[in-house]
C-alpha cells in the first residue's frame, strides 16, 4: 500500500513537472516544412527583370522564450531553378556558383535582435566559399509558423562572377531574396 | 519633296521610315549573326538584347508606316507595267509590311516563351507576350529563322525590281523613294 501511494505521489509530482515545464518552456525547434514554403530571388538580365527559385534547401530556427534566437540556412546549390535548362546550367559553372565545388550556401546567425518590424539576424553567409556578414531581416508568427522576409545581395561579393561574367550591366549585381517560409515545432 | 505623298513621289516620311528601316534590318542581321556565334556569356546576352531592342523598334516603325501610308495617297505604278508584274509587285510589296509585323511579334514570342522578358534598350520592360511555354519556342525559333530566309528572298526580288526599273526600264520607280533626288519631268 505504501509502496502503490509513493508511486501514485511519484508519478504525480513527475506529471506536475513536466506540465509546469511544458507551460514556461516556449523553447521550441522549428524545421522547414519545404512544401508550403518559397526561396525565390530577382536579378536583372538585358535590363529585364528576371526571377528563379531554389527547390532544396533546410531551414531550422530556434525559439527561446517567445524570441528566435538562432537561424541556419543550408542551400542545395545545384537545385538553383531560373526556369531555363541552358541558364541554370550556365548558372551552375565554374566561373558562376562552381557547384561541384561549393554544393551549398550557408547562413548561420550569431545574434537575433528585435527590429520595429520583427527581427534582424545578423550572421555569416557563405556561397561559392566566400563567407561575409550579412543582415537578415524576417518576421515570423509562431502561431503559424511562418517566416518572411527579403534581403538583397551583391553577387559580386562572392565571387559570382569570374571573368566575363563579371560584367553587371547586362547581368545586375544585386540579387533580391525573398523567403516565405513555413516552419513547423519539433523540440 | 513635300512631307506627304503624292501621287507621284513617296514623300519625306515615307521615304525616312523606308530607309531607316533599311538600315534597322540590316543591322539586325548581323546582330542576329552575331549573337549566335557567341558563346555563352554577357556578351551574347548583351547583343541579343540589341538584336530585340532593335526589333521592337521596327515592329513600332512598322506600325507607323501603314498609318502614314493609310494616310496618304501611293505613288502609282507605271502604267507600262503588265497585269503580271503589277500582281507580283503587290504580293512582294504586301509580303515585306507582313514581315515587318510577323519578325518582330515571332522574335518577341519566341523570347516570352522562353521565358526571358525583354527590355527596350533598358529603358522599358515589355509585357511578355506569351507564357513560358518551351514547345511554343521552338515552334517560334523555327519559324522566325524560316522567316528570316523568306526576308531575304523578298527582299532580293524587290531590290531586283528597283534596280530593273531603274537600270533597265528607266523610269522614277526607284527614283521617288530616293531622297536628293529629282523626278525626270520636275
Amino acid at each position: 500500500m505504501r509502496l502503490l501511494v509513493s508511486s501514485v505521489v511519484s508519478l504525480l509530482a513527475a506529471a506536475l513537472a513536466a506540465g509546469a515545464a511544458g507551460a514556461v518552456a516556449a523553447d521550441a525547434h522549428y524545421t522547414l516544412d519545404a512544401a508550403k514554403s518559397t526561396l525565390e530571388y530577382q536579378f536583372t538580365q538585358a535590363g529585364a527583370l528576371n526571377k528563379g527559385k531554389f527547390t532544396k534547401y533546410a531551414v531550422t530556427l530556434d525559439v527561446a522564450g517567445d524570441a528566435p534566437s538562432k537561424l541556419d540556412v543550408v542551400i542545395e546549390m545545384g537545385s538553383l531553378d531560373t526556369g531555363d535548362k541552358e541558364r541554370d546550367d550556365t548558372l551552375k559553372t565554374a566561373d558562376l556558383f562552381s557547384v561541384a565545388k561549393f554544393p551549398q550556401s550557408h547562413f548561420t546567425s550569431t545574434q537575433i535582435t528585435r527590429t520595429a518590424n520583427g527581427y534582424d539576424a545578423v550572421g555569416k553567409l557563405t556561397i561559392r566559399g566566400v563567407t561575409r556578414d550579412v543582415h537578415v531581416p524576417f518576421t515570423f508568427s509562431p502561431a503559424n509558423g511562418s517566416l518572411l522576409g527579403q534581403v538583397t545581395l551583391r553577387r559580386l561579393d562572392y565571387g559570382v562572377g569570374q571573368g566575363d561574367w563579371k560584367a553587371t550591366d547586362q547581368v545586375g549585381n544585386d540579387v533580391a531574396v525573398t523567403y516565405a517560409l513555413h516552419l513547423v515545432a519539433g523540440h | 519633296m513635300s512631307i506627304r505623298n503624292t501621287p507621284t513621289r513617296w514623300g519625306h516620311i515615307a521615304q525616312s521610315l523606308h530607309w531607316l528601316i533599311v538600315i534597322l534590318i540590316i543591322i539586325q542581321v548581323i546582330l542576329a549573326t552575331i549573337a549566335d556565334d557567341l558563346p555563352i556569356g554577357p556578351k551574347k546576352i548583351e547583343v541579343y538584347a540589341w538584336h530585340k531592342s532593335v526589333g521592337i523598334t521596327i515592329l513600332s516603325l512598322a506600325v507607323l508606316r501603314l498609318l502614314w501610308r493609310w494616310a496618304n495617297p501611293t505613288p502609282e505604278l507605271p502604267s507600262t507595267l503588265k497585269p503580271y508584274e503589277r500582281m507580283l509587285a503587290k504580293v512582294t510589296h504586301f509580303g515585306l509590311y507582313l514581315l515587318l509585323f510577323a519578325q518582330p511579334l515571332t522574335g518577341w514570342m519566341m523570347t516570352s516563351a522562353r521565358g526571358f522578358p525583354v527590355s527596350w534598350f533598358g529603358f522599358l520592360q515589355l509585357p511578355d507576350f506569351v507564357p513560358k511555354n518551351q514547345a511554343l519556342y521552338n515552334a517560334m525559333k523555327e519559324t522566325h529563322d524560316t522567316l528570316a530566309l523568306a526576308l531575304y528572298v523578298i527582299v532580293f526580288l524587290h531590290v531586283a525590281a528597283a534596280l530593273k526599273h531603274h537600270f533597265f526600264l528607266k523610269d522614277d520607280v526607284l527614283r521617288r523613294m530616293l531622297p536628293f533626288t529629282k523626278r525626270k519631268s520636275e
